[in-house]
């Protein structure tokens, strides 16, 4: 799995790259809670090229969106699903959940409105 | 067509399964989307496997048979580790999922939405085993 951050007016875009699943979650929820802990609360998922999503990545997915909701006022926005990812996201009901965007740029601005 | 395959219950083996599952999908003639549904719910059975059944330990070992005809595909996960019975979680609460402990149980629910047939049994011998199969629509 590849991790890479860019950040803009205080909202960390976060690039997923491969599969998000129990090989891979530990080392992208403890990428994200690093930035948590530095005080980030506004957090755009930019899963484009997620290939694959299993059960331990939505968790990982729930559970920081959670903590970002509940104990920070923050968010955690989806970006851009493969049709298999955006599948999964369906099935488990977080499409209704979780805002989720067709493009990094409109998931990033929707914070400022 | 069947082929058998021993893998170390090592997490880092999911890539390589979900490459199996791919090309036994799409020689049995499933479409994309089924193929994606196949490799989720094999997915979702080894990672219970690697995880719960066999504690992580990677020199400990499981089983996975595929067995594929056109239309349909039948995939069997032997390991004799812990006792674990993946049939005890709850399902999970879709309702109520950003909730504390809503979560858990869905890769189970994964596999009773989108296979045909899911169970698992315990044998005599200890060996417990997985068999999921789906059929073309």
């Amino acid at each position: 799995m590849k991790i890479e951050e860019n950040i803009l007016n205080d909202v960390s875009s976060i690039k997923l790259e491969g599969r998000f699943d129990a090989n891979t979650s530990d080392a992208v929820e403890k990428f994200i809670r690093e930035k948590i802990e530095k005080g980030c609360s506004q957090f755009v998922l930019n899963m484009g090229n997620v290939s694959f999503i299993s059960s331990a990545g939505l968790r990982v997915v729930i559970i920081i969106a959670r903590e970002l909701r509940n104990e920070h006022q923050g968010d955690l926005h989806i970006a851009v699903l493969q049709p298999s990812v955006k599948r999964v996201f369906e099935i488990s009901g977080l499409n209704n959940i979780l805002k989720i965007f067709n493009d990094e740029q409109t998931a990033t601005e929707a914070f400022s409105k | 067509m069947q082929q058998s395959y021993d893998f170390p219950a090592d997490t880092a083996v999911l890539e390589k399964i979900g490459r199996l599952a791919i090309d036994a999908g799409s020689n049995a003639g499933f479409n994309d989307i089924e193929i994606g549904d196949i490799q989720l719910a094999i997915d979702e059975v080894c990672t219970n496997t690697i995880i719960h059944g066999l504690k992580n330990d990677q020199n400990r070992a499981f089983q996975m048979v595929i067995q594929w005809n056109p239309g349909e595909i039948e995939i069997q996960i032997h390991e004799s580790g812990e006792f674990f019975d993946p049939l005890d979680l709850d399902d999970p609460n879709l309702e109520n999922i950003m909730e504390e402990h809503s979560a858990g149980g869905l890769g189970l629910y994964f596999l009773r939405e989108l296979m045909d047939e899911a169970d698992f049994r315990i044998g005599r011998d200890g060996v417990k085993t997985w068999r999921i199969v789906k059929r073309k629509s």
